[in-house]
């Protein structure tokens, strides 16, 4: 009976010999909160796997040791009843075992919770507010400087998140896995989070709560970088920002917040082109369908600070409109 | 009480070969009318769902539309659980309920036949919605606000007004089960007698009645929210309304619904295994109880849905460990089944196989649901690929194995006639096959980081891989529920059963099959869980057997 779903494990295994895991545990970890979500994964799967040996082997062995064989319909099985003793011990012992479970997860919940020491003496968490938007992320840091879908952070720092979404918005779910569990980002509600990545690189990830037609596109990215490396983008990006001269900002507002609908070079997808639209000429009448919406088209930025919105439409003229 | 049935003529229009199925209030035929609707609803969401794994298949294809592949997501969950699996449930209560109990009907006969008709045209609102300006509803099963509200045109409206009438008629539906079981039971059947999907559908019916109302309050208000601008889901400055009560509401109905599902299957497990072992089931006590206790946990497990609203941690942690308190009568249900095998002498007719089927799947359904419940690791798998294996796991390879078991089981007491077993198993393996290679790997791709609900993923060989596996093994699976249909047309000219072709157990068995419409014409004082089995001994010991 269980031939096929074996010859399905056995692939898997092999699968789990050539990638590191093959999906057999959540993917790596490379923040300590997803470390230790990975071993309460692995604690329960222990448990949860002599389980189902032992109910799927007895399975097999009764169906095999007490097949009908020569045996008539009519010829009775034993006939019992049932067992007090028996059943009490597979009641306690699923007790047991919970308790087992429950109480690890206990255990680990602060390692899983809490933000970690600081490893320099007074270092403080960088605190970044994420922001879900249809259907991008937007990253405040403290010092005013926008990021969009792709969020930088330094390595071995610890990064405390503030989750939400503006109130016209809908759900979504902040997630990279590599970096711990998912929160919600919901409209009227900030849930916090952390990380602390270990290694530099890029970590993916994406919305993790159905937001829309473009929820798929709807990725996350976290970029960690050397320390000096972070604090030199941070402090030149904030004030290229703030003086309106940041050489990329306008660009990654518009591949976030509008190319995933209008496509990379304006093309126009679910939404109409801009590339020889008019309107990209005319920075009021974007910004009035930016904040407020129009059609099918959500209010992607109606709660954009000035200085982001000059960002956009700026570019938007330069790389549309009859300029460009 | 069910009034006096075949003892009034009906005029002649209603005696056509078809009139007479519309003014039927004979709950055979209302069960069958169920089963039948519910059946064609299956193919039809079985259709939604082939469609979206071959977009599935691999990366970026384009065989649907983005909002295509959301209505058919949407449509495809909601009509499952609402249009196939409750309600057939439901038919075969109706078809049951009052055999296995020696009545002639259901206590309310036209109350029962309302109830039907309800969830006929309910189920036809939902599916004509793709009819519908902008299409059918595409916010998913659970219709989240804000998002739900936001959704523009009328197909979240037609959703919403599905879901009232449906849920209208379950609740009729189970208000009548329960009067009937109370009250209209045979001579000698006391509580401990009657037979255990009775018992399933006891609490099955208790649950309905307890949280249906809980989803027309959270519908009706999210219908106010969409159309008359309150805002009770919504935060709208000083007006202050929480998405999050919303889901609170939903899954209060949600997780109930769950073991709506799948607690009368049990019920159909623990009639099967004991015919097929010829054995009597291993702690009827314990099994029943453990009906019981999972109906009460149930209602309180519910945000263990919402893990990742953000919660404090001390109700994450309750509803961890009231979660984790179900698999404790859960595991109690499994470990009783596999002693009712021990020692058995197991026939392996088709309606076996599905059981056995059942059992070793659910387990993997049961298991995978313990690192949901644990809230850490659900950070991770949650609304993944993971989830999506885990309720297919419980859903398809617990209900929908164990209808087709009960199929199996009384086909022949319907209609008279067996379905034939050498195509049953040939469709019952490779539904089986198919199956877990369908789910299986999307526990992978659930914890390599794929969300549910996404038309299509990241270009990657080993997510390709996995999906391309799922899609194939749907394909399968799409052939053996094909083979079953293709069973069912040619049993019109099937092997003749008998009243009792299993040597079974319980009353039903005891009538001519099909039943005629007053059920019995005079049913044996029951004297204990299996009254045939006695009765055969007692003809057995005067040598007339």
């Amino acid at each position: 009976m269980f031939i096929a779903f074996c010859a399905l494990v056995a692939l898997a295994v092999a699968g789990a010999a050539l990638a590191d895991n093959a999906g057999f545990t959540p993917v790596e970890p490379r923040s300590p909160n997803a470390e230790a979500i990975n071993a309460s994964y692995n604690w329960v799967a222990l448990f949860t796997g002599v389980i189902f040996l032992i109910v799927q082997g007895s399975l097999i062995l009764f169906v095999v040791r007490y097949r009908r064989g020569r045996r008539r319909r009519t010829d009775e099985g034993a006939q019992v009843h049932g067992n007090t003793n028996l059943e009490l011990a597979w009641t306690i012992a699923p007790v047991l075992i919970l308790v087992a479970i429950g109480a690890f997860i206990f255990y680990k919940l602060p390692q899983i919770r809490d933000i970690p020491e600081a490893s320099a003496a007074g270092e403080e968490p960088l605190d970044v507010t994420v922001k879900g938007y249809r259907f991008y992320w937007q990253y405040e840091y403290p010092n005013g400087t926008i990021a969009l879908d792709r969020l930088r952070a330094p390595v071995d720092g610890n990064v405390r998140l503030l989750i939400t979404a503006p109130d016209f918005d809908v759900i979504h779910s902040w997630w990279i896995p590599a970096l711990g569990g998912k929160f919600d980002a919901i409209p009227g509600r900030t849930n916090e989070s952390w990380f602390r990545a270990s290694r530099e690189g890029v970590y993916r990830g994406q919305c993790a709560e159905f937001c829309g037609v473009q929820h798929t596109a709807m990725t996350a990215t976290a970029e960690v970088l050397p320390r000096e490396e972070f604090d030199r983008w941070l402090e030149e990006e904030g004030r290229a920002q703030e003086a309106g001269r940041s050489e990329t900002f306008g660009r990654e507002i518009y591949d976030a917040a509008c190319a995933k609908c209008h496509e990379l070079g304006g093309e126009g997808d679910i939404g109409p082109p801009l590339k020889g639209n008019a309107l990209v000429n005319d920075a009021e009448a974007i910004e009035d369908v930016v904040r407020n919406g129009r059609g099918a088209m959500p209010p992607v930025g109606k709660d954009w600070e000035e200085r982001q919105m000059d960002a956009l439409t700026s570019f938007l003229e330069e790389e549309f409109g009859s300029g460009g | 009480m069910a009034g006096s049935p075949g003892r009034h003529t009906p005029p002649q229009w209603q005696r056509g070969r078809f009139a007479n199925w519309f003014v039927t209030v004979d709950h055979k035929r209302i069960g069958i009318l169920y089963i039948a609707t519910a059946g064609f609803f299956f193919l039809a969401a079985g259709v939604m769902a082939l469609l979206m794994r071959t977009q599935l298949a691999q990366a970026d294809l384009e065989v649907v539309t983005r909002e295509g592949y959301n209505q058919l997501f949407t449509v495809h969950g909601t009509m499952m659980i609402f249009l196939v699996v409750v309600p057939v449930l439901a038919g075969f209560g109706n078809y049951l309920v009052p055999l296995m109990i020696g009545a002639r009907d259901m206590a309310f006969p036209r109350l029962n036949a309302m109830s039907y008709w309800l969830y006929l045209f309910g189920g036809l609102v939902l599916l004509f919605s793709f009819f519908a300006s902008e299409g059918a509803p595409r916010a998913g099963w659970t219709s989240y606000p804000p998002f739900s509200t936001y959704t523009t045109g009328v197909g979240q409206d037609l959703w919403i007004l599905s879901l009232h009438i449906l849920t209208l008629s379950s609740l009729a539906g189970a208000i009548n089960f329960i009067v009937t079981i109370h009250n209209l039971r045979t001579r000698g059947m006391s509580w401990t007698r009657m037979p255990l999907f009775v018992w399933s559908i006891e609490v099955y019916a208790g649950l309905l009645i307890l949280v249906l109302p809980t989803l027309s309050a959270g519908l009706t208000l999210l219908l106010f929210d969409r159309k008359l601008g309150t805002n009770f889901f919504i935060p709208a400055g000083d007006a202050d309304g929480s998405p999050v009560l919303y889901q609170h509401v939903f899954w209060f109905f949600g997780h109930p619904e769950v073991y709506i599902m799948i607690l009368p299957v049990m019920g159909i497990i623990s009639e099967v295994l004991p015919v097929f072992a010829r054995k009597p089931i291993f702690g009827y006590k314990a099994i029943a109880f453990s009906t019981v206790a999972i109906g009460f946990y149930s209602m309180l497990v519910w945000a263990h849905h919402m893990f990742t609203v953000g919660m404090p941690d001390f109700l994450n942690g309750f509803f961890m460990v009231s979660s984790m308190i179900i698999a404790v009568p859960t595991g109690v249900k499994i470990f009783n089944w596999l002693a009712t095998l021990w020692r058995g002498n197991l026939h392996f007719d088709t309606a076996m196989l599905f059981a056995l089927g059942f059992l070793s799947v659910f387990t993997i359904g049961g298991l995978s649901g313990i690192f949901l419940a644990a809230f850490p690791i659900d950070w991770q798998v949650h609304d993944t690929y993971f989830v999506v294996a885990h309720l297919h796991y419980v859903l398809f390879g617990g209900s929908i194995l164990g209808v087709f078991a009960g199929l199996y089981y009384w086909w022949p007491k319907m209609f008279g006639r067996m379905l034939g077993e050498r195509l049953g198993k040939l469709s019952f393996w490779t539904t089986f096959v198919g199956f877990n290679l369908t789910f299986f790997p999307q526990h992978l791709l659930g914890l390599l980081g794929m969300p549910r609900r996404i038309y299509t993923y990241r270009d990657d060989a080993l997510w390709e891989a996995y999906n391309l596996a799922s899609t194939i093994g749907s394909y399968v699976m799409g052939l053996g529920i094909l083979l079953f249909v293709v069973n069912v047309v040619r049993s019109r000219r099937g092997v003749r059963a008998g009243n009792d072709p299993w040597l079974a157990d319980t009353l039903e068995w005891y009538t001519t099959s099909p039943p005629p419409e007053h059920n019995f014409d005079k049913v044996p004082y029951v004297t204990s869980a299996r009254p045939l089995y006695d009765l055969r001994r007692r003809l057995r010991e005067r040598g007339a057997l």
